[in-house]
């Protein structure tokens, strides 16, 4: 019975997306232009450059790409459904998450899980096209294979937990869109979705090592395309596992701190 | 517009900024939302042009006249025209009825809706950025290419707004279409920042003849520097014409879509 109510609130965001043609017409159509206008630059880019940064032609290429398939694990809108803590705490509705037999963090949690397999199946679609069609590289081996499955399962966590604190910030603030536009954009430029932080200068890459961005996108693109060797992959996941550890008990701490914002008719 | 439209125009704008200031938090954090999503364009074409000199036959000071005409072109269109953008929710929530109903033009109501703030630091980053581009440009500014350029950087505001009206046209029929401006927004804040000589012709002309997304800046810079562009001379060179013709064509779309909007009652 508890899965079939998890199952539920998980596919909540899902079903609204599937319930709206356009979208689901307008996001296949964008992650394919969008894969082959990266795939284009990078290669355009590439044409009279050899090895740079430490990554060559086709691990950027197939970087980027990833990165590009990665994308939809975040692009679901909640919004649209009115479900977003902006929109609950804008018409006073947060106050029924606290009313339900289902705990709000649990909820939130659940709603996450769905929309990241929801957006996890676009992705694994776009890989099957993309890998036969030799635009991605295979990953080097099978140890690769399994090692940057692993980082990329702890890199949505870590972006789970960031998402969630812009989400909590409402309890505090009552909106938080700029804090999410400013959260995209520093998830986009500092995981590496713009262009692998290989690139970048280097005291950019020693600052973005103190934030969790990294752990998100850049960590497990960069083991994919062997920039980061099998021999460091320890190191990194322990990161990563430590940015999921911390992040979930500051997360923990502000739902409590959270629910003793929330009034319910005046009290 | 007359006078009092446009008194009228000032005096929600007034209200619509101290509006803004009622969360001061978030008022500053839109501007800061506007800097640094500008800020992250100029790193990207940085990076771009350290990693990979010489992009497209374009020297890097010539290349930063690419993103200074997009992003002055993009900060006008944001505190002119962008509340096109994102026009779906508006009309999930039933606004456009209420618009509807008003003795002023739906259009203007809705640029009246809010006050840009990221605009200012769209805005602030941009004029900058041109200002950098400007004195790092060996080129001779005469009277001729400064009318050109600020010619160039309005029809590039009046095209980015074409397309998101034709966005907004589209979304008072099915209002998920907003997603298509978000897109819209990426594809011009990624792909309109430098040489599209670097991509292979195919893709090129998908953004020159597809989406117009060459118009904006990369045509006016390539006139402005003297560069080839593959295309005709004379196409590139009306580039602001062409902002300009696909602003009143993106307007006419609009009237047209709203006079056949219907609203959830029927």
């Amino acid at each position: 019975m508890a899965v079939l109510h998890a199952w539920r609130a998980a596919r909540v965001t899902p079903l609204g997306e599937l319930h709206s043609p356009p979208r689901v017409t307008a996001a296949l159509l964008r992650l394919t232009v969008q894969v082959v206008l990266v795939a284009s630059l990078w290669r355009g880019l590439y044409a009279a450059t050899g090895t740079t940064g430490g990554l060559g032609r086709d691990q950027t290429v197939t970087y980027a790409v990833l990165a590009v398939l990665a994308s939809r694990l975040r692009e679901l809108d909640q919004y649209t459904g009115r479900d977003t803590v902006m929109q609950h705490m804008h018409y006073g509705t947060i106050v029924y998450w606290y009313l339900r037999p289902l705990p709000p963090q649990r909820y939130y949690a659940l709603r996450s899980l769905g929309e990241r397999l929801y957006g996890l199946a676009w992705a694994l679609a776009g890989y099957a096209v993309c890998l036969p069609a030799g635009v991605v590289e295979p990953p080097g081996s099978a140890a690769v294979a399994g090692v940057f499955a692993l980082s990329l399962l702890l890199g949505q966590w870590v972006l789970h937990y960031v998402m969630l604190v812009i989400d909590q910030l409402c309890f505090w603030t009552l909106r938080n869109g700029a804090a999410l536009l400013i959260l995209v954009f520093a998830q986009n430029l500092l995981s590496g979705v713009y262009a692998p932080l290989w690139f970048f200068p280097h005291w950019f890459v020693t600052m973005s090592g103190f934030l969790p961005f990294q752990a998100t996108l850049s960590v497990p693109l960069s083991l994919y395309v062997g920039r980061i060797p099998l021999s460091e992959a320890g190191v990194q996941l322990a990161v990563q596992a430590a940015w999921v550890v911390a992040l979930a008990l500051f997360t923990r701490l502000l739902w409590r701190r959270a629910a003793r914002r929330v009034i319910s008719q005046g009290g | 517009m007359s006078m009092n439209a446009l008194r009228v125009v000032w005096r929600i704008t007034r209200l619509n900024f101290r509006a803004q200031l009622e969360y001061r938090a978030e008022f500053l954090m839109m501007i800061a939302i506007g800097a640094v999503w500008q800020v992250s364009v100029i790193v990207f074409a940085t990076v771009l042009l350290t990693r990979f000199s010489g992009m497209g036959g374009w020297d890097s000071s010539d290349v930063l006249l690419i993103p200074a005409t997009r992003m002055m072109a993009h900060g006008l269109f944001v505190l002119l025209l962008g509340r096109v953008h994102g026009l779906g929710r508006h009309i999930q929530e039933g606004k456009i009825d209420a618009y509807l109903l008003r003795p002023l033009p739906v259009h203007r109501q809705v640029q009246l809706d809010s006050f840009p703030t990221n605009a200012i630091g769209d805005l602030a980053v941009a004029a900058g950025l041109l200002a950098g581009a400007l004195g790092r440009s060996h080129l001779d500014w005469t009277a001729g290419r400064v009318t050109y350029l600020i010619a160039a950087i309005l029809g590039g505001m009046l095209l980015e707004a074409a397309l998101f009206t034709a966005v907004a046209s589209a979304s008072l029929r099915f209002p998920a279409a907003d997603y298509w401006g978000n897109w819209l927004e990426e594809l011009l804040g990624t792909f309109g920042s430098y040489p599209l000589n670097v991509l292979p012709k195919a893709v090129g002309g998908l953004l020159t003849y597809g989406l117009p997304l060459a118009f904006v800046a990369y045509f006016p810079a390539a006139v402005l520097t003297g560069h080839g562009t593959g295309a005709p001379y004379w196409l590139a060179a009306g580039s602001p014409l062409v902002g300009v013709l696909a602003y009143l064509g993106a307007r006419l779309l609009w009237r047209w879509s709203l006079r056949h909007y219907t609203g959830v009652n029927g």
